[in-house]
């Protein structure tokens, strides 16, 4: 109640000792305790982010460093372990089948990244608007982002059955493909129908995202643009596209790192195959280490995995994120 | 005054209007699909070439669907329900408390433990998700609900912080001062003046976690061993793989449904918070 | 504070490498035998396949000992993944039914308890199948006893063979006779196939596949498991058999990616000519009363028959606190009461000193069963699982690659060069 100003000095500014708890009786600020106030906000600083702190180290960090230590055992999962130093690396990189997974990884990446780029900012375009209709349809690009990845894939699972699924028979009546063909028999089609389910899921997240990005670039520069005889494509280009750069940083890493970690749509969709096919480099450490038990080589491909991922990250980051960020 | 008014507008309505509802029946499609085909007779679901609508409505699906596996869908509801609520509160709880630490009460050192957590991001569970289990297993929460949570909390703890951070940041400082010097202690400060102001972000990140708890399909499959522990996800993966007569892919869709519709009436109810938060919150 | 979290990390990263180094957990109070009263709980987890009969057995067994017996069931396709992470943490039940295929993987790294004495003390124990009990000893130790029993059988639809002009009471005994039958039945119409398979499933083939390379005198593995023999002449004949099959459009286009879920339903439906399954499937078929089928033993290219044992074994695992109350429900598993209550539920029994009494009568198409199981085989190895179950292994690879590419020679060399390396790494 009473509004002392900030460093002042009123001795009759008294706390109601009662009702405040002890360790902030002294909280009332005076200059000359300023500095043991702060020292208190310092520590329950520290005090309140401790819990959550605590949790990510127990269940990520400390997992994190047995990993790392794995990755330098030869280690089965039953069984004694033993140091073998860097083996599990040099063994990665003449793995045939470690590196047809990395490859399908970034056939994958690169083919999700763009699509799914695309196909967010047009529906991005598309609702920029401000009418209730647009919120309408935002929302309803949005919905499959809701529903998860597995639910996904089994839905589109069920949509592409050889025979069963509505969109083969939809394809086979559009003469599109004949009866009994199965789209998931090539590793190619079945690419293209998890690339499909994905985009179906994600592109409204990337719209969202697009979105906010584009609403907070300034309107009169498109004006201005247009003013000055600029075309659409061409105010696009040159005032749109330049400005949205941190938002497209941000979406552009979001995307990569997912499609570098796909697992779920391939194992309920695909199941890797067929004949190994659609393998990607989380799906071979899960191969690695629960399907063939050897926890201290599939430590080491995560670790690799990670470095990958960081390292492209950076480079994305470093980049796009060339204008000045607030 | 909203941007987007003035924005010329880039198709003429109609062209507008036929793209976007194209768009929204091609986006509306499978759910459609799994709605309608779960809502069919047993054979007529399991039809080849399938029906474009249920000729005959049933609920047969779902009624089969309630006795499948040992233990009856409802458990794996329960699963979770429970599981996605527990991680949700523990995450939003954490996370606020976290947030608000980082944004107002820094200590020395704060930015580097809190560009460590925001690190993690980089880091797929999938890599520690063995020696995670022999980490639960130690403290004796493997195979558990609570396990689980606590290894999405720590999932989900990242963005939440992040969140969190950035919408008590977006708070000035001198509301927080004015409540101190009303007499107020720094935790009470923050719960009656700041919090109610950064709700909305709290919502996203509950909203976030739970929806993520609730499809989250890898770390379920690993970690619960008890099938009477398992949560939907998982038991999709279990209707897919156990009939050894035949999928019967009209109680899947069912199963699908039952997974998905619980997101849908939230995401609908509360999805201005969701939207916004997410915006606010992350493209800063 | 900095110092106390790195310790509190040390500690319990010791903790757990400790943990999994024990490999299965620590000490049970009691020791191996049969001596003492069984009493307390035991935990029981089984296959997903076995949900139809095992809380059955269980009731029976309940309901006359001192003993509760409490049953997990754990989804197929993860078992042998959930039972090792368990035991490496020493979280696993007291009993385990294990697919036969991955007992000696288990044997070998100690996780089961070794129940030689208590195998050798049934006064049935010679005829208890044969492959089980080789699969369950290692070192000349037995780890498990027999416990289901499976056996691979083609199923052949008598009335697409009367229809096709063949005979319905003579199916195939050799690789030209099926390729006759085939081109026959899919004459009748373009959505009727000859045969089909599980094109994407490296169990399903060492089950119904190997038999075929068995009954023209080869095998896909040396005897005492060290070499894989993918690259012999049986398999390449074999492999190029179903080749032509498909080639010729005699298989469904659903085969190609079917990882086990679409063959059966194929051939429920009336469509499909001859299919090699096992005994659950004779149960799923007479419920649906839709399909009058027959059994005939899976032949080899010029004649020669053969089977691939399978079903799983029981056993008592090293980490369980009540090793007399396991034991004693795996002794009773093999008894002539659990047994008939298997028979009823379709199960094939492993004592073939009752087959004739507890099971054929059930059905006569179970005598072709009951046959297969007496000669069946089984491969071993104690990396079994990684070589033929994985359906993203080198066996399901090699089939899928040479019965739909065509270059069986070569993609038997790549699979043959994979799986002995897994073999050798051991």
């Amino acid at each position: 109640m009473a509004t002392s100003p900030a460093h002042g000095r009123n001795s009759e500014v008294q706390p109601d000792l009662g009702r405040v708890p002890a360790e902030t009786a002294a909280a009332a600020p005076r200059r000359r305790h300023g500095h043991t106030m702060r020292r208190r906000r310092q520590i329950l600083g520290v005090a309140v982010v401790a819990p959550a702190f605590i949790v990510i180290c127990v269940f990520f960090f400390v997992p994190l460093v047995l990993m790392l230590w794995m990755s330098l055992n030869n280690w089965p999962l039953l069984g004694a372990h033993k140091f073998i130093g860097l083996d599990n690396y040099t063994r990665a990189f003449q793995d045939q089948d470690w590196r047809d997974a990395c490859m399908f990884t970034l056939k994958y990446t690169a083919l999700t990244t763009p699509v799914l780029f695309i196909a967010g900012l047009g529906l991005a375009l598309l609702v920029r608007r401000a009418t209730k209709a647009a919120r309408f349809f935002q929302s309803i690009f949005f919905l499959p982002v809701i529903i998860g990845l597995a639910a996904g894939s089994y839905l589109f699972l069920y949509l592409a059955q050889p025979g069963l699924g509505p969109l083969t028979d939809l394809a086979r009546q559009a003469h599109l493909s004949s009866g009994g063909s199965n789209w998931f028999s090539t590793a190619t089609s079945a690419l293209l129908i998890v690339t499909a389910m994905v985009t179906w899921k994600v592109a409204g997240m990337q719209m969202l995202l697009l979105l906010s990005g584009l609403q907070s670039i300034p309107v009169e520069l498109e004006e201005a643009a247009h003013i000055d005889g600029a075309s659409r494509w061409q105010s696009f280009r040159h005032v749109v596209l330049p400005l949205l750069r941190p938002t497209l940083a941000l979406v552009l890493v979001f995307s990569v790192a997912g499609s570098l970690l796909a697992f779920d749509q391939f194992y309920i969709m695909t199941a890797g195959g067929p004949a190994n096919g659609t393998i990607t480099a989380v799906y071979q450490i899960y191969r690695t280490s629960f399907i063939n038990f050897d926890l201290g080589y599939g430590a080491s491909l995560s670790t690799l995995l990670m470095i990958v991922l960081a390292a492209v990250s950076a480079l994305q980051m470093l980049l796009l994120r060339n204008s000045d960020h607030n | 005054m909203s941007h987007l008014t003035a924005v010329r507008k880039s198709l003429p309505a109609g062209a507008w209007w036929v793209a976007s509802t194209c768009l929204a029946v091609l986006f509306l499609y499978p759910l459609y699909i799994m709605v309608s085909q779960s809502l069919k007779t047993p054979s007529e679901a399991a039809q080849a070439p399938p029906t474009l609508y249920p000729h005959r409505l049933s609920i047969q699906n779902y009624q089969t669907l309630s006795h499948t596996g040992s233990v009856g869908f409802l458990q794996h509801v329960t699963n979770s329900v429970v599981v996605a609520t527990g991680a949700t509160l523990a995450t939003v709880i954490l996370a606020t408390l976290a947030g608000y630490g980082f944004s107002k009460l820094r200590f020395p050192g704060s930015d580097v433990v809190f560009f460590a957590i925001l690190a993690t991001f980089m880091i797929p569970f999938q890599a520690i998700i063995t020696p995670l289990y022999s980490i639960l297993h130690t403290l004796g929460l493997q195979n558990t609900l609570l396990g689980l949570a606590l290894v999405y909390t720590t999932f989900q703890l990242p963005f939440g912080i992040f969140l969190m951070r950035n919408s008590f940041a977006a708070l000035p400082n001198s509301l927080e001062e004015a409540a101190l010097i009303d007499g107020c202690g720094i935790l009470k400060a923050m719960y009656r003046v700041l919090l109610p102001v950064a709700i909305p972000g709290l919502i996203t990140t509950a909203l976030f976690t739970f929806f993520t708890c609730w499809n989250e399909f890898f770390a379920a499959l690993i970690l619960l061993t008890d099938e009477s522990k398992f949560t939907l996800p998982v038991t999709l993966n279990i209707l897919a793989a156990n009939s050894l007569g035949g999928l019967n892919w009209g109680v899947m869709q069912a199963g699908v449904a039952v997974t998905v519709i619980p997101c849908v009436i939230l995401y609908l109810l509360l999805q201005r918070y969701y939207v916004n938060g997410l915006i606010s919150g992350a493209v800063k | 504070m900095r110092t106390t979290k790195v310790r509190a990390g040390a500690v319990l990263i010791c903790l757990t490498l400790g943990v999994s180094a024990c490999g299965g957990g620590g000490g049970s109070t009691t020791t191996t035998g049969a001596t003492g009263k069984a009493s307390g709980t035991i935990t029981l987890w089984a296959r997903d396949s076995e949900k139809a009969f095992i809380n059955v057995l269980a009731d029976a067994y309940n309901k006359n000992n001192g003993v509760k017996v409490k049953v997990t069931i754990v989804p197929s396709g993860n078992f042998v993944q959930k039972l090792g992470t368990a035991a490496s943490s020493g979280s696993g039940p007291d009993v385990a039914s294990i697919d036969l295929v991955y007992l000696p993987y288990f044997a070998s790294k100690g996780v089961l308890e070794d129940i030689t004495e208590v195998a050798n003390s049934l006064p049935y124990k010679d005829s208890l199948s044969q492959a089980h009990r080789k699969l369950a000893t290692y070192n000349g130790k037995t780890y498990a006893l027999p416990f289901t029993a499976e056996a691979s059988v083609m199923f052949y639809n008598k009335d697409l063979f009367k229809q096709a002009g063949l005979n319905p009471n003579k199916p195939p005994t050799t690789y030209a006779e099926m390729l006759t039958a085939a081109r026959a039945i899919h004459k009748l119409g373009p959505d009727t196939y000859g045969f089909t398979f599980a094109g994407s499933c490296g169990g399903c083939n060492i089950f119904e596949f190997a038999p075929h390379v068995w009954a023209s005198g080869g095998d896909v593995l040396s005897a005492d498991g060290k070499k894989a023999m993918l690259n012999s002449p049986q398999v390449t004949d074999a492999l190029n058999f179903y080749h032509t099959m498909v080639s010729e459009g005699l298989v469904p286009p659903s085969a190609k990616t079917d990882s086990g879920v679409a063959q059966p339903a194929a051939f429920q439906s009336g469509k499909v000519g001859m299919v090699n399954l096992g005994a659950f499937f004779v149960g799923t078929l007479v419920g649906d009363k839709k399909v009058n089928f027959g059994l005939a033993p899976i032949p080899g290219a010029t004649g020669g028959t053969a089977s691939f044992a399978g079903g799983d074994e029981i056993a008592v695992t090293q980490g369980s606190q009540n090793k007399v109350a396991a034991t004693d429900f795996v002794k009773w598993a093999t008894s002539e009461e659990a047994q008939t209550i298997l028979a009823k539920a379709g199960i094939v029994p492993v004592r073939t000193d009752l087959l004739d009494k507890i099971y054929v009568p059930l059905d006569p198409r179970y005598k072709a069963l009951a046959d297969a199981l007496r000669k069946g085989r089984t491969p071993y190895s104690v990396v079994e699982n990684a070589v033929f179950n994985d359906n993203n292994g080198a066996w399901s690879k090699m089939i899928n690659q040479a019965v739909f590419g065509g270059n069986a020679q070569a993609a038997q060399a790549q699979a043959q060069q994979a799986a002995q390396q897994i073999l050798d790494r051991g």
